[in-house]
């Protein structure tokens, strides 16, 4: 039997959890809700940012933190590359052809990381790997908080940033109706080369602070991929707020699976999985669909 | 003229005559003594499991060039050079099979080595019997490999199962020291492959066995490379049990300790299978890692004399200390030569015989002798090794081994 605060754990591990996810999840959001593409190199770039994230750690002694802020940087601008050297090419086409291309970048990222730094699990150890918070019986690692943190510095940042900028008006009104958008004359090419970028500066700031938690290789990122997709899928696709709800929906499930009588660890990404056929079949426009309903009713 | 007919009845007799005539056939003369013996191996050289198959490579060489420096492989009193192919499948185990393929049927080789991990020797694993050319493997640890009817394959890793017995018998004795509570409440967490399916069905087979000793108050599985295990660590807690076994890859066993650490667990015992004197661990673990027990097939903390002469030569050649999976392939490669050479011929079929009743001396691994069972799985076992402060790794168990030290059990820091 679980005593209440391994219950109370389980519901701070829930919390911390769907700020991992969110985090995880908004760069794939951006891009799609700009673009309508998939973005399959997600993963290439998370898995990328904490082997640059490890490479400046070792390097200049540098804190993941700050590593994964300079990591979004560099790859704010490799994202706005890729972009036009590639991505632009393959926007309008059917899907199947940016879901090709970007599979492609993502196997290309992952062959480079182990040309580069081979395959063995690399990790990050800092002063804080340790440390916890303790609230009476339950513990709270650090680590674990600061992606959390972050993550609701980024949910209110991009909100920010997308109702107050013009940019970030002009990356919403593309979203909505590109045509209608480039009538109204916001440059919709360059406003997708921004947003492909911010979208990629996230996924990497994202990886960047996962090396706080995990031990990675080449490999890196391809379940978070996973996850990340059903999120999206979950939360509506196209909403922040959307996605940042559907992390919270699959991180609660995954926690408090165990309470399941029976249940099996190992098949735990089967929740993910089936949230995201149930959302596919049942809630096609996710929460996010929902929460307009539920504002169009009042 | 003469007829058809006539011809047709001279010919048999004609026939008979030359049959009487012609010289008696020759006695079989015996196989000329071959010049080169072709060895294969396909190895991960790129892709995910690339380091160990570094490793790999690096030791079937060692133990070819020590062969070939001496002159050549004794094949039935004649000194023969070993040539040693080596392909890459990239980690994949469908090109790996291919490849395996592609050495038997185009290389013509007389023998193979085995590749690296479970999953990639399993996926080999059909070609020796296919093409009757023998396959001697350190790769795969897996006790399904040897429930599949293979006559031409040999291991030399013991198997998990035997890991989870291993560690079984080592607790036993510890609770019997009274170092440990009777029955030893045990929270199992087991990964969800063949690995951990064989460690799972050998520790709860000595539970089921032996209830004064064990009592298994938790057992359940993760997926490979988990995310995240606070959800899976919070049972753990919940369990009240006194010692903590896992069996783990090691990004996992990174991941989940870490977390056990931060989550403020512990337990008397706490060990993640063959993982905690790892390298990589140690950094990521830092002193979280100390007083972990790890059940190994080999350690560079081993004192016999045929260790330390490998871990010198080793770090002579290579400049860095081997870990298990450098003297396992060594052992594995020599474990061949000498099945040649007792076979005295190249020749497939002799080899597998002569590979089948072997008893090799001298080797790295606990106990310095590798045999087969009928199934071509090893007759060997393993250690267990302790991790202490300052990144020094303790030989533990058995106590008989050479230069073995008690183990601090209960874990100092747990009541």
């Amino acid at each position: 039997m679980y005593e209440p605060s391994a219950i109370a754990g389980l519901v701070i591990t829930a919390v911390l959890t769907a700020g991992l996810y969110a985090l995880m999840s908004f760069g794939l959001a951006l891009v799609y809700g700009v673009m309508k593409i998939i973005n399959l190199a997600h993963a290439g770039t998370m898995m990328l940012s904490a082997f640059v994230v490890l490479s400046l750690n070792r390097a200049l002694h540098l804190d993941p933190i700050l590593g994964a802020v300079i990591s979004a940087a560099l790859f704010f601008g490799l994202g706005m590359l890729l972009y036009r050297v590639a991505v632009r090419r393959v926007v309008n086409a059917p899907p199947i052809a940016s879901l090709l291309l970007l599979f492609g970048v993502w196997l290309c990222a992952q062959n480079a990381a182990y040309l580069i730094w081979g395959s063995e699990d690399q990790s990050i150890v800092t002063v804080y790997t340790y440390s916890t918070i303790d609230l009476g019986d339950v513990k709270i690692a650090v680590t674990r908080l600061i992606p959390f943190g972050v993550s609701l510095l980024a949910l209110a940042g991009l909100s920010w940033f997308l109702r107050a900028t013009d940019l970030g008006k002009a990356i919403r009104a593309v979203s909505q109706n590109a045509m209608a958008a480039r009538l109204v004359g916001i440059r919709s090419e360059r406003v997708a080369t921004i947003a492909f970028g911010l979208g990629s500066a996230l996924s990497a700031f994202a990886g960047g602070l996962l090396t706080l938690l995990f031990s990675f290789n080449p490999d890196f990122g391809g379940t978070f991929q996973l996850k990340s997709f059903s999120i999206i899928v979950l939360g509506g696709l196209e909403s922040f707020t959307g996605v940042a709800l559907g992390a919270v929906v699959l991180a609660t499930a995954e926690s408090f699976s165990i309470l399941i009588p029976g249940w099996r660890g190992s098949l735990i990404n089967l929740l993910a999985f089936s949230l995201l056929v149930a959302a596919l079949v049942l809630l096609p426009g996710g929460i996010a669909s929902l929460l307009e309903r539920r504002g169009k009713s009042e | 003229m003469v007829s058809v007919n006539r011809q047709v009845r001279v010919l048999p007799a004609l026939l008979l005559l030359l049959a009487g005539c012609a010289p008696a056939p020759a006695q079989p003369q015996a196989a000329p003594a071959p010049t080169e013996l072709k060895i294969g191996a396909v190895l991960p050289l790129t892709g995910p499991f690339s380091a160990s198959g570094g490793y790999f490579q690096q030791a079937y060489q060692l133990a070819t060039d020590e062969v070939n420096g001496a002159g050549g492989l004794d094949v039935g009193g004649k000194k023969v050079q070993i040539s040693l192919k080596i392909l890459d499948d990239g980690s994949d185990a469908t090109k790996s099979r291919s490849l395996v393929e592609q050495l038997a049927t185009q290389e013509k080789v007389n023998a193979l080595l085995g590749g690296y991990d479970t999953v990639l020797v399993q996926a080999q694993q059909g070609v020796p019997d296919q093409y009757k050319i023998p396959m001697v493997e350190g790769g795969g640890a897996a006790s399904a490999i040897f429930t599949r009817g293979n006559k031409y394959l040999f291991g030399t890793l013991a198997t998990i199962d035997d890991l989870g017995n291993i560690t079984m018998d080592f607790l036993k004795y510890w609770i019997d020291q009274g170092k440990l509570p009777k029955p030893l409440r045990i929270a199992l967490a087991w990964e969800n492959t063949d690995h951990g399916k064989d460690y799972q069905a050998a520790v709860n087979k000595a539970a089921k066995d032996d209830p004064g000793h064990f009592q298994v108050v938790l057992d359940q599985s993760f997926d490979l490379n988990g995310s995240d295990f606070t959800p899976l660590l919070t049972q753990i807690k919940a369990a009240n049990a006194d010692a903590f076994l896992s069996d783990a890859h090691l990004p996992d066993f990174i991941t989940m300790h870490r977390q056990y650490t931060q989550l403020g667990l512990k337990h008397k015992f706490v060990t993640y299978g063959a993982r905690g004197p790892d390298q990589k661990g140690r950094e990521a673990l830092s002193s979280a890692a100390d007083y972990l027990v790890a059940g190994l097939w080999w350690t560079p903390a081993l004192t016999d004399q045929g260790s330390r002469k490998f871990t010198e030569t080793w770090k002579t050649k290579f400049n860095v200390t081997p870990d298990w999976f450098q003297a396992l392939a060594y052992d594995t490669a020599r474990v061949l030569y000498a099945g040649i050479t007792k076979a005295g011929s190249t020749d497939g079929d002799k080899i597998r015989d002569a590979l089948a009743g072997l008893q090799f001396e001298g080797a790295l691994v606990p106990g310095n002798k590798i045999s087969f069972d009928q199934t071509g799985k090893p007759k060997t076992s393993y250690l267990m090794t302790q991790n202490l402060p300052n990144n020094e790794v303790a030989v533990v168990w058995p106590s008989s081994i050479e230069g073995a030290k008690p183990a601090m059990v209960p874990m100092p820091g747990t009541t």
